[in-house]
C-alpha cells in the first residue's frame, strides 16, 4: 500500500504531467473541432518546438527568447502546412485529412533526424528553473513547479483568446456549426488558417517548455500524440475546457497507476478512453454532433 | 462483348488476370528485384490489405488498429507451433485465424457502437492495448519484445509424396495460394448482396438501415472478415520468416497498412497489394542509394503525401480510369424476366406483400394507428399526444405550419426515433419499440423529404438495395450469391424503374440525374420493399408543375391495396389526393376531417391557411 | 525447438517447378545449382571439397564475398547505429586494403581481403525493430548470398538474427547485445557475441563499486521492463549483494516511457544511497536528466551498469561526472593497447570524432571472423565455426581475445570506469577514466549457469 507521502507526490506529479498534456491537447482539440482534421502531425510539431529551444539555447541564455522563437517557428510551420497542404483537403473525406497529416508527420520527423542526427540533444534548464523545492511531503524539481505555472498562464491566455475575443467567438461558433458561421458571412477559410496556426503554436510552445525535461530526439513526439488523442476523447472533441480537464485527468491516471503497477499505466489510459467512448462518446465537455 | 459467354468472361476476368499475374510476375521481375521473397512479402501485405479494402474501401470504416488481429493470428499460430501444442501447421494457422476472428468480434462489438473519428480512435486504442498485452502480461506466451522464433513451415502430404513449403519458391507458392483464395473470396463478397449492402452503408448508412438491412450486424460481419484476412496474413508472416515479430502489433503496422492501401487505392481489392509493392520496393531501393540512405522514410513520406494529394482514389483506380477507353465495357443488362410489359403486370409485381396479421387471426381494424404519441427534445415538445387511425387503403394527409412536428411525427412512425410515450400499431401489431429496420420488414416504408439516395450507385443498384431486404431479411451472409442473382428482385427492380419512368436511365449513376428524376427514385426506394403502409414526406418538394402531376398520378396509382400517409405543403395536391386530413400545430392535433371540413375550419385557417376564405 | 533443415525438400522443389536457371538458383538449391552460376570460377570449384551449406559456396565469388550489416539508421537507436556503420565500414576498408591494425595480425597481414577476396557490403536499416531486421537479413542471405551478417543493436533483434542465421546456416556476429540470453538460453551455433553479457559486466563492476563506494550500501534500481533490463538487474543484484550491498527498491519502467518522474519519486523515497539505472539509449539520457532535476544525483551515488555509446556526450560531464559503470570499450584504452590507438586514429581521421563501443564491437568482430576464415582456409561455415570455437587468441584492439567455444561469448576485458568531472577532462571527448580493465576470464559465467545448449554443429 502506498503511503500518503507517495500518494501526494504522485498526485502532484500528475498535475505537472497533465498540464503539459493539456496545452498540447488544447491545440489538437481546437483544430479537430474547427477544421474536423485529426492532426497526426501534432506530435512532430511539438518536437519542432523542442528543437527550436535547443538551437536558440545553444546561442543565447534567454529562455524567453526560446519561447518566442518557438512560437514563431511553429506559426510559420502551421501557416505553411495549412495553406500549402491541408486546405486542399477540406472537401475531401475525413480519412484523407488524417492520412495526409500522418504522412506529413513522418516527413517532419525524418527531416529533423537528417538535419540534427539521432542523438539526444541537450537542452539546459533555465537559470531560474534549477534546483529543488521542498513541498512538505516530498522534494520536487523547481522547474516542474514553474512549468505548472507557465502552462497555467498560457492556458489562461488561450482561454481569453477563445472566450473574450471576436476571433475566439467565431472559432467557438465554428466548432459548433461551421455551416452556419459561413452563412453568416465569416470568411471560414481564414478562420481555419488561424485555428490551425494557433493549434500548432500551442504544441510548439509546449515543446519548448518540455525540452529541458527529457531527451530531445526526433521521435519524441510520438508518445505525446497518442496520449493527446486519449485526452481529447475523454475531455470532448473540440472542447477547450475538456482538453484541460482531460489532460490533468490523464496525467493523474498515468502517475497514480505507477503507484500500483507501472506496467499498466499505458493500458489504463486506453481503457479509460474506451470507457468514455462507449458510455459518453462526446466526452466530459464535448458538444454532441461531431461524429 | 454480348451474350452469356461475354458476361461470364467479364465476371471472371479479374480472377484470370490475377492467376496470370501471380504466376508470371515473379518470373518477369524476380531477376531484376533480386529474389522472389519480396513478392512473398508483398502478397502477405496483400492478404492483410484485402480485408482492409473490404473494411475501409467498401464499407468506409477506417480502422487504425488492424495490427491487433494481424498480431493475434500470427502469435496464436506461432505459439501453438513453437510450444509443441500442435504439430500441424495448417491447423495452427486455422486456430490463429479463428482467434483473430473471435478477438475482432469483441473489439467490433465495442468499437462499432460509434462512427467516424470515434470509431477510428477506439480501434487505435485497441491496437495499442494489444501491443501492450503482447509485451507485458502475455509475454510468457509471446516472447515479449523478442517475439517467437522457430516457427516451422507447413508441408503437404499426399501418400508418400511430401512437399515442404520452406525455402523461397515454396514459400511464395504457399502465400500466393492463400492470396488467390483470399482474392476469390473477397471478389465473391464484393459481388454479393453483402457487398451491395456494405457499399450502401458507406454511402448512406441511415438509408440502408431504413431499407431493412441490419447495418450494425453487417458492419460487425465485415469487421470480422477483415480480421480473418489479417489473422491469416499474420500467421503466414511467422511461417514465412520462421519468426513472429512483436512489432506485428505496433501502431506502425496498422499505419503502414493504411498508407499502402490509400496509395494503391482503397476502392479496389488489389490497391493495397500495389501499395505494398510500391512501399517495399522503394524502401529497399532507396536505402541503397548513397544520396538517400537513411532519408528513405522521408522520401517515402513525401511520395505518400504527393500520391494522396494528386491521386486520391489511388494508383490502381487512376490507372484503370486512364485505361478505361481500352477496356471492353461490361454489359450492364440484368436478367429481366419481365419485358417492358404492360401496366397490369407491373402492378401485380409491385403489389404490397401479404399483410402481417394481428394476434388472434382477424385482420386489424386500422392499417396504422398512433395512440397518444409524444416526443420531447429537452424542453421542446415536438410531438404532444397525437393520435391517428388510418383504415386500410386510405390516403391520409398531415398538414401544418413549419415546426408543427409533422416530420418528427413521421420519423416516430417509421421508428427512426424512440417514442417518449404512446403506442404505435401496424396492422394491429405493436411496433412501439421496434427499430427502423424491423419496421421495414413489417411492411412500413417512408420516402424522405430530402433525397436519401446512394449517390455513387446506379438507379438499378439503388432500387436493388431497397428490394433485397424483403427477400433476404435483416441479415444474411450470402457471400457466394451474386447481388443481381435474385430473379424476383430483378423483376421487381425492372418493373419499378419502368413504373417510375426511370427505365432509360436505369444504369446511370444517381448523382448525375436531374432533381426530378432523383425525387422519383426517392419514391421508388420507398416502394421497393412492397410496403403495405407508405409514409410520404413532402414528395412534391422542389418539383415543377409537370413533374408534380406525374407524381400525383403515381401516388394515386399506388393506392390500390396500400395505406398512404402524406405530409405536404402543396395544398392543392393535398386537397386533391387526401380522403382525410389531420392538421398539426405546435406538436398537437389542431383539427381532423375531410378536406371540405378542414378548409372550412376557422382555427385551421387562422393558423395555417392564411385566414382567408378558400 | 530445433530446426529441421529442409535439404531433402529443396531438391523436390527443383523437380516440381519448371523454372529458368535463375529461378533454380533463387530456390536456394545446393551445389548443382551453384555450379550453373556464371560468376563462379575455379576457386569455388576447388572449394567443393566441402558440401554446399547455407550461402556456401554460392556466396564465394571469384573476387569477392558479401557481408550484410543490419543496423538501426532510423528510430530511437539511430545514433548508435550510425556509429556501428562507421566502424563496419572502417573494418572493411582495413581488411580490403590493409592497415596498421591488420598488419599486426599474422593471418591478416597481407591486407588483400579475406582469403584473397574483396569484401563487398551493404548496410540495411533495422529501424530498431526485429521485423525489418529479419527482412533485411533474409534478403542479404537469399539475394546477396552473404557469407556473414553483422551489426544489430538491442537484444531482441540480435536473438532474432542469430536464430535466422542458425536456420539458414550463415554466421551472425552480434556486436551490441547485453542480454544474458543471447549466449544463454537462446544461444545458437551460428551466433557469436562480442559485447560482455550483463553477467560479465555486473561481475566486473560490483567489486569495483564495493571498493570505491563501500560495502554497506543500499541500492535502488530503475529497470526497463524487458528481457535485457531484467537480465542486467538480476546480474547486478546477484553480484552487489555478494559484495555486501542491499537492494531496497526496483522500479520497473515500461518501454517507451519518456517521463520517469513517477518512478524517480519512488526511488527518491526509497532510502537508498546508490541509484542504479539500467535504462539504455534515449531512455537513459532522459531518466538521468530527470534524476538530476529531482535531486537524486546529488544525494545518491550514480551507477549505470551498461553506459550507452553517446550518453556522456548527450548529458555532459557536469551530470555524468562521478558516475560509475561499464561500457564494452572506451577509447582511452588506446593507452593500453597499441592496436586500439591505430584504430582510434584512423576512425577519427575519417569521421571527426572518437569511436564508441558500437563501432569498436563491429570492428573487432570483423577482424576476429576474418582471422578465423583465414585459419580455416575456407568460407565453409562449419569449418569457420570450428576455427572460431578453437579458442585461438587473436591480437586485437582489446588485446588478446577469443570466443569461448561452449557459448560463443567473446572473452575480452570489461572496462570499469567512472565519469570525469568537467575540470578533469583533458579534451572534449575525455568523459571517462577507466579504473580497471577486468580480464574476461575472471567474469565469465560458468557454462552450467548460462542455460546454453548449443545445437550440434551439423544441424
Amino acid at each position: 500500500m502506498p503511503t500518503l507521502a507517495q500518494f501526494l507526490s504522485q498526485a502532484f506529479n500528475g498535475v505537472a504531467l497533465g498540464s503539459l498534456l493539456a496545452l498540447i491537447a488544447s491545440g489538437l482539440s481546437i483544430i479537430l473541432g474547427t477544421l474536423g482534421v485529426l492532426n497526426f502531425a501534432h506530435g512532430a510539431m511539438f518536437m519542432l518546438g523542442s528543437y527550436t529551444a535547443f538551437v536558440v539555447l545553444g546561442h543565447s541564455d534567454s529562455f524567453g527568447l526560446a519561447l518566442l522563437l518557438g512560437a514563431l517557428v511553429l506559426m510559420i510551420v502551421g501557416l505553411a502546412t495549412e495553406r500549402g497542404l491541408i486546405r486542399f483537403y477540406y472537401s475531401r473525406p475525413k480519412e484523407d485529412q488524417i492520412l495526409v497529416t500522418f504522412g506529413l508527420g513522418i516527413m517532419i520527423v525524418e527531416a529533423v533526424r537528417y538535419l540534427f542526427g539521432g542523438l539526444s540533444q541537450p537542452v539546459p534548464l533555465p537559470s531560474w528553473g534549477q534546483g529543488i523545492v521542498n513541498l512538505g511531503f516530498f522534494l520536487y524539481p523547481l522547474y516542474r513547479v514553474e512549468v505548472i505555472g507557465i502552462v497555467a498562464a498560457l492556458l489562461l491566455a488561450f482561454y481569453l483568446l477563445l472566450y473574450r475575443t471576436r476571433i475566439g467567438l467565431v472559432v467557438r461558433a465554428g466548432i459548433e456549426d461551421p455551416l452556419m458561421v459561413e452563412l453568416l458571412g465569416t470568411h471560414v477559410r481564414r478562420m481555419f488558417m488561424i485555428v490551425f496556426t494557433i493549434g500548432a503554436m500551442a504544441a510548439g510552445i509546449a515543446g519548448v517548455i518540455y525540452a529541458p525535461l527529457a531527451a530531445v530526439i526526433p521521435n519524441m513526439g510520438e508518445p505525446f500524440l497518442v496520449e493527446c488523442f486519449v485526452v481529447i476523447v475523454i475531455g470532448g472533441l473540440g472542447s477547450f475546457p475538456g482538453a484541460v480537464v482531460g489532460g490533468i485527468l490523464v496525467g493523474e491516471i498515468l502517475s497514480l497507476t505507477t503507484l500500483f503497477d507501472p506496467a499498466y499505466a499505458q493500458a489504463a489510459i486506453y481503457a479509460a478512453m474506451t470507457l468514455v467512448l462507449l458510455i459518453r462518446p462526446r466526452g466530459l465537455f464535448g458538444a454532441m454532433g461531431r461524429a | 462483348m454480348a451474350g452469356r459467354n461475354g458476361r461470364l468472361l467479364a465476371r471472371w476476368m479479374p480472377e484470370l488476370a490475377m492467376t496470370a499475374a501471380l504466376v508470371l510476375l515473379p518470373f518477369a521481375f524476380g531477376a531484376w528485384l533480386g529474389s522472389v521473397d519480396l513478392f512473398t512479402r508483398i502478397l502477405i501485405w496483400g492478404i492483410f490489405g484485402l480485408g482492409f479494402a473490404l473494411l475501409f474501401g467498401r464499407s468506409g470504416l477506417l480502422s487504425f488498429g488492424q495490427a491487433a488481429f494481424y498480431g493475434t493470428g500470427g502469435f496464436v499460430t506461432a505459439y501453438l507451433l513453437t510450444s509443441g501444442t500442435l504439430s500441424s501447421v495448417w491447423l495452427a494457422l486455422l486456430a490463429g485465424i479463428a482467434a483473430a476472428a473471435a478477438f475482432s468480434l469483441l473489439v467490433g462489438f465495442l468499437a462499432l457502437r460509434r462512427v467516424g473519428i470515434y470509431f477510428t480512435m477506439i480501434t487505435l486504442a485497441f491496437g495499442e492495448l494489444s501491443y501492450f498485452l503482447e509485451n507485458s502480461p502475455l509475454s510468457r506466451f509471446t516472447g515479449g519484445e523478442n517475439g517467437l522464433p522457430g516457427v516451422p513451415a507447413p508441408s503437404l502430404q499426399l501418400g508418400s509424396f511430401v512437399y515442404s513449403f520452406s525455402g523461397s519458391w515454396p514459400s511464395y507458392q504457399l502465400v500466393a495460394g492463400f492470396f488467390f483464395v483470399g482474392f476469390l473470396f473477397a471478389r465473391f463478397v464484393v459481388l454479393s448482396p453483402v457487398g451491395a449492402v456494405l457499399t450502401g452503408i458507406r454511402q448512406n448508412a441511415e438509408r440502408t438501415a431504413a431499407l431493412g438491412h441490419d447495418v450494425g450486424a453487417y458492419k460487425l460481419a465485415v469487421f470480422a472478415i477483415a480480421a480473418i484476412f489479417s489473422g491469416c496474413a499474420g500467421g503466414l508472416l511467422g511461417i514465412f520468416q520462421s519468426y513472429m515479430p512483436p512489432d506485428a502489433f505496433a501502431l506502425d503496422t496498422s499505419g503502414q497498412l493504411v498508407i499502402q492501401t490509400v496509395m494503391g487505392g482503397a476502392g479496389t481489392l488489389i490497391g493495397p497489394t500495389v501499395g505494398a509493392a510500391i512501399w517495399l520496393i522503394l524502401r529497399d531501393l532507396l536505402q541503397q542509394l548513397p544520396a538517400i540512405g537513411s532519408l528513405w522514410e522521408f522520401v517515402l513520406g513525401a511520395v505518400f503525401v504527393l500520391l494522396i494529394t494528386f491521386m486520391p482514389s489511388g494508383i490502381v483506380a487512376t490507372i484503370m480510369r486512364a485505361a478505361s477507353p481500352f477496356w471492353p465495357r461490361r454489359s450492364q443488362a440484368s436478367v429481366a424476366t419481365v419485358s417492358s410489359a404492360d401496366s397490369a403486370t407491373r402492378q401485380a409485381l409491385l403489389a404490397p406483400l401479404r399483410l402481417p396479421v394481428a394476434p388472434g387471426g382477424a385482420p386489424a381494424r386500422y392499417a396504422l394507428e398512433a395512440q397518444d404519441v409524444s416526443k420531447a427534445y429537452g424542453g421542446i415538445h415536438a410531438v404532444e399526444g397525437v393520435s391517428l387511425a388510418l383504415p386500410q387503403g386510405t390516403l391520409h394527409a398531415i398538414i401544418g405550419p413549419n415546426g408543427a412536428g409533422k416530420s418528427t411525427f413521421l420519423r416516430l412512425l417509421k421508428r427512426e426515433e424512440s417514442i417518449d410515450s404512446g403506442k404505435i400499431l401496424l396492422h394491429g401489431v405493436d411496433i412501439t419499440t421496434a427499430d427502423v429496420t424491423a419496421a421495414y420488414q413489417y411492411g412500413l416504408s417512408k420516402s424522405y423529404q430530402i433525397n436519401q439516395l446512394f449517390p455513387l450507385l446506379t438507379v438499378r443498384q439503388n432500387l436493388r438495395l431497397g428490394a433485397l431486404a424483403r427477400q433476404r431479411g435483416r441479415l444474411r451472409l450470402d457471400v457466394f450469391r451474386a447481388a443481381d442473382g435474385f430473379p424476383k428482385v430483378e423483376a421487381l427492380v425492372e418493373a419499378l424503374s419502368e413504373e417510375l419512368g426511370l427505365a432509360e436511365c436505369a444504369d446511370v449513376v444517381v448523382n448525375t440525374l436531374a432533381y426530378g428524376e432523383k425525387r422519383r427514385l426517392e419514391l421508388g426506394l420507398a416502394l421497393a420493399s412492397q410496403p403495405s403502409v407508405l409514409l410520404l414526406d413532402e414528395p412534391l418538394a422542389g418539383l415543377s408543375p409537370a413533374e408534380r402531376d406525374d407524381i400525383k398520378k403515381l401516388i394515386r396509382s399506388l393506392r390500390k391495396g396500400r395505406t398512404i400517409l402524406l405530409v405536404e405543403h402543396d395544398m392543392d395536391a393535398v386537397f386533391e389526393l387526401a380522403e382525410r386530413i389531420t392538421v398539426l400545430h405546435e406538436g398537437s392535433k389542431l383539427a381532423e376531417g375531410t378536406p371540405k371540413e378542414i378548409s372550412g375550419d376557422p382555427q385551421v385557417r387562422e393558423a395555417y391557411l392564411g385566414g382567408m376564405a378558400p | 525447438m530445433s530446426y529441421k533443415p529442409p535439404t531433402k525438400d529443396r531438391r523436390l522443389a527443383k523437380v516440381v517447378l519448371p523454372v529458368s536457371r535463375r529461378g533454380l538458383m533463387k530456390a536456394g538449391l545446393g551445389a548443382s545449382a551453384g555450379l550453373l552460376l556464371p560468376r563462379m570460377g575455379a576457386t569455388a570449384l576447388a572449394q567443393t571439397k566441402y558440401p554446399a551449406l547455407g550461402t556456401f559456396p554460392a556466396g564465394v565469388g571469384d573476387k569477392s564475398v558479401f557481408i550484410g550489416g543490419v543496423m538501426p539508421l532510423t528510430g530511437p537507436y539511430s545514433a548508435s547505429g550510425k556509429d556501428m556503420q562507421l566502424g563496419f565500414e572502417l573494418a572493411v576498408e582495413h581488411l580490403n586494403k590493409g592497415s596498421r591494425v591488420t598488419e599486426q595480425i599474422p593471418t591478416l597481414k597481407k591486407g588483400n581481403g579475406v582469403l584473397g577476396k574483396t569484401i563487398q557490403f551493404q548496410v540495411a536499416d533495422s529501424q530498431t525493430k526485429p521485423d525489418p531486421a529479419v527482412e533485411a537479413a533474409t534478403r542479404f542471405i537469399r539475394d546477396n548470398k552473404a557469407v556473414m551478417l553483422t551489426g544489430t543493436v538491442n537484444s531482441a533483434v540480435s536473438i532474432a538474427l542469430e536464430k535466422l542465421g542458425q536456420r539458414e546456416h550463415v554466421i551472425v556476429m552480434i556486436g551490441n547485445s547485453g542480454s544474458n540470453d543471447t549466449t544463454g538460453k537462446d544461444c545458437q551455433r551460428y551466433g557469436f557475441r562480442a559485447q560482455p553479457s550483463a553477467y560479465m559486466a555486473a561481475k566486473a563492476l560490483a567489486p569495483v563499486l564495493a571498493k570505491e563506494l563501500g560495502k554497506d550500501k543500499k541500492a535502488a534500481y530503475l529497470v526497463p521492463d524487458y528481457t535485457y533490463g531484467h537480465s542486467v538487474y538480476d546480474s547486478m543484484k546477484q553480484f552487489t549483494e555478494q559484495a555486501g550491498w542491499k537492494t531496497v527498491g526496483q522500479q520497473l519502467v515500461p518501454l517507451g516511457t519518456s517521463d520517469f518522474s513517477s518512478y524517480l519519486l519512488n526511488i527518491g523515497n526509497s532510502g537508498a544511497d546508490v541509484f542504479v539505472n539500467v535504462a539504455f539509449g534515449a531512455d537513459a539520457t532522459a531518466s538521468t536528466k530527470q534524476a538530476q532535476q529531482f535531486g537524486i544525483l546529488s544525494k545518491m551515488k550514480y551507477v549505470v551498469p551498461n553506459i550507452s555509446q553517446f550518453q556522456a556526450k548527450e548529458l555532459g560531464a557536469a551530470i555524468m561526472g562521478g558516475t560509475y559503470g561499464t561500457q564494452a570499450w572506451w577509447w582511452t584504452e588506446e593507452d593500453t593497447y597499441p592496436l586500439a590507438k591505430s584504430f582510434v586514429e584512423d576512425f577519427e581521421k575519417k569521421n571527426n570524432y572518437k569511436p564508441r563501443w558500437g563501432a569498436s564491437e563491429v570492428y573487432i568482430q570483423m577482424l576476429v571472423w576474418a582471422d578465423a576464415v583465414e585459419r580455416a582456409g575456407t568460407f565453409y561455415p562449419i569449418e569457420v565455426i570450428k576455427a572460431l570455437e578453437a579458442g585461438h587468441k587473436v591480437n586485437s584492439i582489446y588485446g588478446e581475445v577469443y570466443y569461448r567455444g561452449d557459448d560463443h561469448q567473446m572473452v575480452r576485458p570489461v572496462p570499469v570506469m567512472v565519469g570525469k568531472k568537467p575540470s578533469e577532462m583533458k579534451g572534449p571527448e575525455d568523459f571517462f577514466q577507466v579504473l580497471e580493465l577486468v580480464p574476461g576470464e575472471q567474469v565469465l559465467p560458468p557454462i552450467a549457469e548460462t542455460g546454453c545448449k548449443m545445437p550440434p554443429i551439423e544441424s
